[in-house]
């Protein structure tokens, strides 16, 4: 019970479009315990959005229940959600969502700085978690002047810079040459080395292969849950 | 995040659309310049108007003929009779001409009693008052107002020369500075005793003002003068008189409410410009959430609680609105600055206009802040994420 950083329990996710309501998920199980890096694979429509958002603590479940790091996410005010994500959840975007007019490192700062952390601890940490991930010497460059394999590393450095409980990676390289694409890949399973839990949400096969387990979702529903390297 | 983190970011994003923001201020710098230079000059109108009025004593009594035989030289000596007061002076005023060499014009032939000049100290230009020996009987002396000097195009030189009043030879003694003055301009004085030579009016006189020996006495004085006016000329108490009695202070009240009014006015019309300068900070604000959409639901993602969205967001409409009132407020002093020269009154940085016009733009920025930000704040992160 410890180890499981996500569990949910017959989760159903309906949305009202117009006046049709459309079941985005239906009665979903899923566990992921601490250290695991799974992929959640399907084609657009599958769910696996919806089901990146209930992970991500964006979003709350129309039924069943959602626990992150254990607490169940179903009754939480908005306050307590947004401090659930800040603690349990780090967000790496398919465009890689860098904040405008911002430097590097002043992205990799802003998710302690909402934490209520220090300006200077802050630029400590983000500095050094940069610095790992090889981007030691442009701290202080704007996005306009980095690569997007650059941008895409220091998205992963924002995600990683709070410790969450979970990396939450949504199609990371979607918007990558295949070979900066095989990169950020490559850093994914080095952090799954490290012992971080990583939930990968893609629809392309050959990246979710790089998971060691693969969940694949089709229309609202757990079609195949796979284990082991291909 | 803390305060000082969130207004940073507010700056930053004000600083990356330096154009956008200074257009953006541009409705409350206009708004609040306007208000600080039109407060000026209302300022400065009253400064003006009050200082000629006070010039004259708020302990005094101006009692003025409305029909040209309403008032005689011995109204004066009966007033004079009267307890805790004195006679100032008398004037006997009626239009005339004045030429010198070939110039012939209109102006207002004013006979004053001797005590006029101390009395009302007008700014003299040239030469001198009036002086003890031009009261003496055969004298004719005359002292010209500066609008009357300027019509017949009198230079330094004349002093001492011969001038014609209604075609009679006076030598000219002073011409007065009275320009920022009240009521004084086309005008030239001379003595009663020449005054009646010019214009056979004997006993009649156009106005006397008497003075009460403290201000506390003037309105019980009025009360007094009037009756005994009403009993010389078997007046009832309800019939209508030929004659005005003004008190200085109640006129000097009355200006400064026709003053007052026409500042809150002119404030009024300013504030106007200073909503509309608002309405300008909220629309772009909410132009700014929505092209932020994606950014906002970023932040909400990466830990931003509604709280810091709002703040940043509220911040930043403040802070384009109070930057717009600071400008507006050096860019108003400025144009104050130069009306006081124009005008002629004293320019002064007043404490209030400074805070009525930083607290305006505040007030300004949190009104038509508030519903931009809110919007922000708002926002579902998830929506906000997949708005393209």
């Amino acid at each position: 019970m410890a180890n499981e950083v996500v569990r949910l329990d017959k989760v159903r996710r309906d949305y009202l479009v117009g006046d049709q309501v459309t079941t985005a998920l239906d009665g979903v199980d899923l566990v992921i315990e601490r250290g695991e890096f799974v992929a959640i694979v399907g084609p657009s429509g599958s769910g696996k959005s919806t089901m990146m958002n209930l992970i991500g603590c964006l979003d709350r479940p129309s039924a069943g229940t959602v626990l992150i790091s254990g607490d169940p996410t179903n009754e939480l005010s908005d306050n307590e959600l947004t401090s659930l994500r800040s603690k349990a959840i780090g967000f790496v975007f398919q465009q890689f969502q860098l904040l405008p007019n911002t430097t590097a490192i002043e992205n990799v700062m802003a998710p302690l700085l909402y934490q209520g952390i220090s300006s200077k601890q802050a630029k400590k940490s983000a500095s050094q978690m940069l610095t790992k991930l090889g981007l030691g010497d442009r701290l202080n460059f704007d996005r306009n002047r980095l690569s997007g394999g650059q941008q895409q590393r220091v998205a992963i450095a924002r995600a990683l810079v709070t410790s969450p409980d979970i990396v939450l990676a949504d199609e990371p390289t979607g918007a990558l040459d295949s070979k900066t694409g095989a990169a950020v890949i490559d850093l994914l399973k080095d952090l799954h080395r490290e012992g971080r839990t990583i939930v990968l949400i893609t629809h392309d096969l050959e990246i979710a292969a790089s998971a060691p387990r693969r969940v694949f979702l089709r229309d609202g529903q757990i079609e195949r849950d796979e284990r082991g390297i291909r | 995040m803390r305060f000082l983190g969130t207004a940073a970011l507010a700056l930053n994003r004000i600083w990356a659309t330096k154009v956008r923001s200074m257009l953006t201020m541009l409705g409350v710098v206009i708004g609040v310049a306007a208000i600080v230079a039109l407060t000026s000059i209302v300022d400065g109108a009253s400064q003006g108007i009050n200082k000629s009025l006070a010039t004259l004593g708020t302990n005094q009594l101006n009692i003025t003929a409305m029909d040209p035989d309403a008032l005689t030289e011995l109204d004066a000596n009966a007033l004079a009779e009267l307890e805790n007061v004195s006679v100032m002076f008398v004037q006997s005023q009626n239009e005339g001409t004045i030429a010198t060499g070939d110039t012939r014009v209109n102006a207002r032939l004013v006979g004053v009693s001797s005590k006029y000049f101390q009395a009302v100290k007008p700014e003299i230009a040239l030469g001198s008052y009036l002086s003890s020996s031009s009261f003496a009987q055969t004298a004719k002396d005359v002292v010209f107002g500066a609008d009357a000097a300027n019509d017949v195009g009198l230079t330094a030189d004349m002093l001492g020369e011969t001038v014609k009043l209604n075609g009679q030879d006076f030598r000219l003694v002073g011409v007065l500075d009275d320009q920022a003055g009240f009521g004084t301009s086309g005008r030239v004085y001379v003595t009663l005793d020449s005054a009646r030579k010019l214009f056979s009016q004997y006993p009649y006189v156009s106005s006397i003002v008497i003075q009460a020996n403290t201000p506390e006495q003037v309105d019980a004085l009025q009360l007094t003068a009037d009756s005994l006016l009403r009993e010389r000329y078997g007046l009832g108490a309800d019939t209508d008189a030929r004659y005005t009695i003004t008190n200085q202070a109640s006129l000097i009240a009355a200006v400064s409410s026709i003053t007052d009014t026409l500042g809150l006015l002119l404030t009024g019309i300013a504030a106007i410009s200073l909503i509309v300068g608002g309405i300008g900070i909220m629309n772009i604000m909410l132009v700014s959430v929505r092209e932020r959409t994606r950014e906002i639901g970023v932040r909400r993602a990466i830990g931003a609680k509604q709280s810091n969205i709002l703040t940043q967001f509220l911040i930043e409409a403040i802070v384009l609105s109070l930057a717009g009132g600071v400008i507006g407020l050096i860019l108003g002093e400025i144009a104050a600055f130069f009306l006081a020269i124009l005008g002629d009154w004293v320019f002064a940085i007043k404490l209030d206009t400074v805070v009525l016009a930083l607290g305006f733009s505040l007030l300004v920025g949190v009104v038509f802040g508030v519903w931009p930000a809110r919007t922000a704040a708002k926002l579902e992160p998830i929506d906000a994420l997949r708005f393209e």
